[in-house]
């Protein structure tokens, strides 16, 4: 009984995170209502790594801490590419991984879309033109759209998300 | 030679035991001692250096380092403060060493790939890096053959398919996972020998993610190379740049100003604390805690925008060169960088309490994954992983660069080998990282914080400790531009422990000793 009173009014163990961040709540409005419009409310997203350096990975994981916290919007991230309509694919495709990027991409349902996030997967980048890699993620399959950067701040790749969602029908 | 390169010197004698191979050491530029030594006495001196517990920390093959041969093998000795690199000189075949020191092994299959070398009596003679679709007797690291596309197979015949270790017997099964995984995280590929839910042995593939890294540094001038030092693993950004402008600076004898180390060091340590709290955050989220794990996620974003205002990028990218820095960090700024490490102090202590306290982490955590203190050695484990087994070496230490010997980091060792000592260790290290930057900005230095380079040929070995642990690399300047440049993370030798690691445990348990680990795909795939 007191433990449970004590529960009740001690002073809570998580803190107020101060989201204070209009910009990307501003980006955030836009894209739940564009998610709304044209995919039935949820954005299914799966990410694939062809080569990168594991920084756009960490952006993109970043983008369900609480500080943006994406799920609100109406995307999620999904363990298969049998659930995705977004294929996220970061780093220049590598002859390692042309046959795996690939099989990922067939194995998606239509309607698919796919953004290739940093410079990398947009055109190679620096791996351009060598004997590792086949180049941008263009090169073994459709791209709908572009977000360059070394590697795109989350806000970056969610702005690009919203252009992706205003373009489409 | 000063005091300290005699006692080096005296080390390096001790260790080979052999006066007529002792007077014929000569000196690196960076501590290191490099010996040339004949196919005969080869064998007997790494079975000298074996037996007195020295670690293979490093084998790499180099074309035209010596008159009169074809290739070079280096091979990268260390036991405590000393560095000894051996020069063997090569045809097409060597003796492989991977019975006696197993660190060899991949290393062995490294140079196989890149330079199409044979080692005699190696136990794996599979294919490292170069997977099945690339063509027969393409061998990327020769000197013959330029960097461009390369026509590939398109398909691979079920017989030219990578041959897993096969484990047999009543009841066991395999798993097949990945290359492509559930979550986003990096390609690898893991081959599980199951028994009902208990795991008999895992075997890993690497290098799906192969970038050809060492080649595309190969011929451009050494300013240009740190662009592609950062992309080696992108959250090792700054202790990889640190460890290629070291090497580079060495070799030309630039003297770094002593603003340009402490930003360095700063970076450096505020690195540390960025990838550990990722890694904290990871593993909770793997035992379904996300009161801790969106704690430290909080801070973890807080670090990376803390970059971005004092670098202008949150990898801290950009701002290491040969030399020093590109730009200073104003005073102003460095002032809210001291008030931010006090909040967060705070903030981590009591987030730390919560996870530490809870009854249903701590039962995942212990005793989960347990790396043997006997494996730390031969395969060369190094870093938070190796001290949470009771290793006790850190590069800071053993081999300081720039001012850490200065400010020696304190080591702590934990025993248990475990993921909650893992757990445990990377948060006094995010401690010890917040006291140091404040003891930095307590006596941060003025002055400018880059010396205009001379231009001058040589090659030097450097080490740096990056979150993960030791971070190799040997740079070869020619003619003004990179002939080599050799690149070995820790994570290269790490992931060899996660095969030792899971042995025993059950299979949901993987993804969290696999992040409790720690380990860079890209970095380990180059």
């Amino acid at each position: 009984m007191v433990n449970s009173l004590s529960c009740m009014f001690k002073k809570k163990v998580t803190e107020d995170v101060l989201l204070g961040d209009e910009e990307i709540e501003e980006i955030g409005r836009g894209l739940r209502c564009e998610i709304d419009r044209s995919f039935g409310r949820s954005l299914a997203i799966r990410e694939l790594d062809t080569g990168s350096d594991n920084a756009a990975e960490i952006e993109i994981n970043n983008l369900s801490n609480p500080l943006y916290d994406v799920e609100r919007f109406g995307i999620t991230f999904v363990a298969s590419p049998r659930h995705a309509d977004v294929l996220l694919v970061t780093g220049a495709v590598t002859h390692n991984m042309a046959i795996a990027a690939k099989k990922t991409y067939d194995a998606m349902p239509s309607p698919k879309f796919v953004v290739a996030v940093g410079d990398d997967a947009c055109n190679g980048g620096i791996f351009a033109g060598t004997y590792a890699v086949l180049g941008g993620a263009d090169k073994v399959f459709p791209v709908d759209m572009k977000i360059p950067g070394n590697p795109p701040t989350p806000r970056e790749i969610l702005t690009g998300l919203l252009a992706l969602m205003k373009n489409t029908k | 030679m000063t005091a300290k390169d005699l006692s080096g010197q005296d080390a390096v004698v001790a260790l080979l035991g052999s006066d007529r191979a002792a007077s014929r050491i000569s000196p690196g530029c960076n501590g290191e001692w490099y010996l040339r030594v004949s196919e005969t006495e080869f064998g007997p001196l790494v079975t000298t250096l074996a037996s007195r517990e020295c670690a293979l920390i490093g084998l790499f093959c180099t074309e035209g380092f010596s008159e009169g041969a074809s290739f070079s093998l280096l091979y990268v000795f260390e036991k405590k403060s000393t560095i000894l690199v051996l020069v063997r000189d090569v045809e097409k075949t060597a003796s492989s060493i991977a019975r006696l020191l197993p660190s060899a092994s991949w290393f062995e299959r490294e140079c196989r790939d890149g330079f199409g070398l044979e080692f005699e009596g190696a136990f794996d003679e599979r294919r490292l890096f170069l997977h099945e679709t690339y063509p027969e007797g393409f061998h990327p690291l020769r000197k013959s053959v330029r960097n461009e596309p390369v026509t590939m197979q398109t398909s691979v015949k079920p017989a030219d398919e990578y041959p897993f270790r096969s484990v047999c017997g009543e009841g066991v099964y395999q798993i097949p996972v990945g290359p492509v995984h559930a979550g986003i995280i990096e390609p690898g590929h893991f081959r599980f020998s199951v028994i009902g839910e208990k795991i008999f042995n895992l075997e890993i593939r690497m290098f799906y993610k192969h970038r050809g890294i060492e080649k595309l540094a190969e011929g451009k001038v050494p300013e240009d190379v740190v662009r592609i030092a950062e992309a080696v693993s992108g959250d090792e950004s700054v202790a990889s740049t640190v460890a290629y402008c070291s090497a580079v600076e060495k070799i030309r004898g630039t003297e770094v100003p002593e603003r340009a180390w402490y930003l360095r060091t700063l970076l450096l340590e505020m690195e540390r604390i960025g990838s550990h709290l990722g890694d904290q955050a990871g593993m909770l989220v793997d035992v379904a805690f996300p009161l801790g794990a969106s704690q430290f996620s909080v801070i973890r974003e807080e670090v990376f925008r803390m970059n971005s205002h004092l670098t202008g990028s949150r990898f801290m990218r950009g701002m290491v060169v040969p030399g020093g820095l590109s730009k200073d960090i104003p005073g102003e700024q460095l002032d809210e960088l001291g008030r931010f490490v006090q909040q967060v102090r705070k903030r981590y202590r009591v987030g730390l309490k919560i996870v530490l306290s809870t009854a249903s982490v701590l039962d995942r955590f212990s005793p989960t994954g347990v790396i043997k203190k006997t494996i730390l050695r031969p395969l060369n484990i190094t870093g938070p992983m190796a001290r949470a087994s009771g290793g006790n070496g850190d590069v800071r230490i053993d081999h300081p660069y720039g001012i850490y010997d200065t400010y020696v980091p304190a080591i702590k060792p934990l025993h248990d080998g475990d993921v909650l000592s893992r757990f445990t260790i990377k948060a006094s290290e995010i401690m010890d990282s917040l006291d140091l930057i404040e003891r930095l900005l307590a006596s941060m230095p003025k002055g400018s914080v880059k010396t205009d380079p001379e231009v001058k040929d040589g090659y030097a070995l450097s080490l740096v400790e990056s979150a993960r642990g030791q971070d190799l690399c040997w740079v070869w300047i020619r003619n003004g531009v990179i002939e080599r440049y050799k690149v070995r993370t820790a994570s290269f030798c790490n992931w060899q422990a996660i095969e030792h690691a899971v042995q025993g445990e059950i299979v949901p348990d993987f993804p969290l000793i696999n992040k409790s680990l720690n380990l860079s795909y890209a970095g380990t795939d180059l």
